[in-house]
């Protein structure tokens, strides 16, 4: 939700921006959507779909979400004439590394997660097992491999809405707020044949 | 019916390019960062 709120937030700062430019808002035209569209498949079967997700098993999830992330990183490649895109990447290596170096998951240690749920509930999930049916992995610190890169920031206590991120995960917002907000400017200076191929 | 036809068809006939490529654009967006973030929103599962 995070995520998507820095794509929400960025298309009214896009149209104010565009507004004072004197310029029609627009995102820019992003090369190989459907390269994102595939690599999302395995992540909706395995996090989203309530029909699929519990069905899986873990080693398959694990690889289905550092392909599907790799695959992604492949679309930041693609776009790396979009200032916003190397944001985008930079945010999407840190998690990718993180989750690839903790077993394909990403980390989250119990004193987080009881943030997030009662402590009670966070006592029942035993320690290296997956947190829910989302990406992360309940984990001690000190059996976390680049503990700094896991879901360990948290708003602020009282804050309605809580979750637990990573610092990828802001970069990432800021990536696609730059994106939406600036429209890829100034880097994304699009050849000829990307505005005559763009999807 | 037919006139609901002829609307939809004059309707679609302002969809230009340029909305299709936003939509398309916007869509990949959003399926990006879905798929690079990874923020636990504190769904605690089957266990």
């Amino acid at each position: 939700m995070i995520l998507l709120a820095a794509i929400l937030l960025g298309i009214p700062a896009g149209l104010l921006i565009a507004h004072w430019r004197k310029r029609p808002w627009s995102l820019p035209p992003l090369r190989s959507v459907w390269l994102v569209i595939v690599a999302f498949l395995p992540q909706l079967i395995a996090f989203y779909l309530p029909a699929t997700r519990s069905l899986l098993p873990d080693g398959w999830v694990a690889a289905g979400l550092v392909i599907s992330q790799v695959l992604l990183l492949v679309f930041c490649w693609l776009n790396r004439r979009c200032a916003g895109a190397w944001l985008l990447a930079a945010g999407l290596a840190l998690n990718l590394m993180v989750i690839a170096a903790n077993g394909g998951f990403m980390p989250i240690s119990p004193q987080t997660a009881s943030r997030l749920v009662p402590q009670e509930v966070v006592q029942t999930i035993p320690l290296g097992s997956r947190f829910g049916h989302g990406k992360d992995v309940l984990l001690l610190p000190d059996d976390t491999r680049l503990v700094w890169l896991a879901d360990r920031l948290l708003p602020p206590e009282g804050f309605p809405y809580q979750v637990a991120f990573s610092l990828g995960d802001v970069v990432i917002a800021l990536g696609a707020f730059w994106l939406t907000a600036w429209q890829g400017q100034p880097l994304c200076k699009l050849d000829k044949k990307s505005l005559e191929d763009p999807i | 019916m037919k006139t609901t036809l002829a609307k939809l068809f004059l309707f679609t006939q302002k969809i230009n390019r340029q909305h299709v490529q936003v939509a398309l654009a916007l869509l990949g967006l959003i399926l990006f960062v879905l798929g690079a973030g990874a923020p636990e929103g504190g769904d605690p599962g089957p266990h």
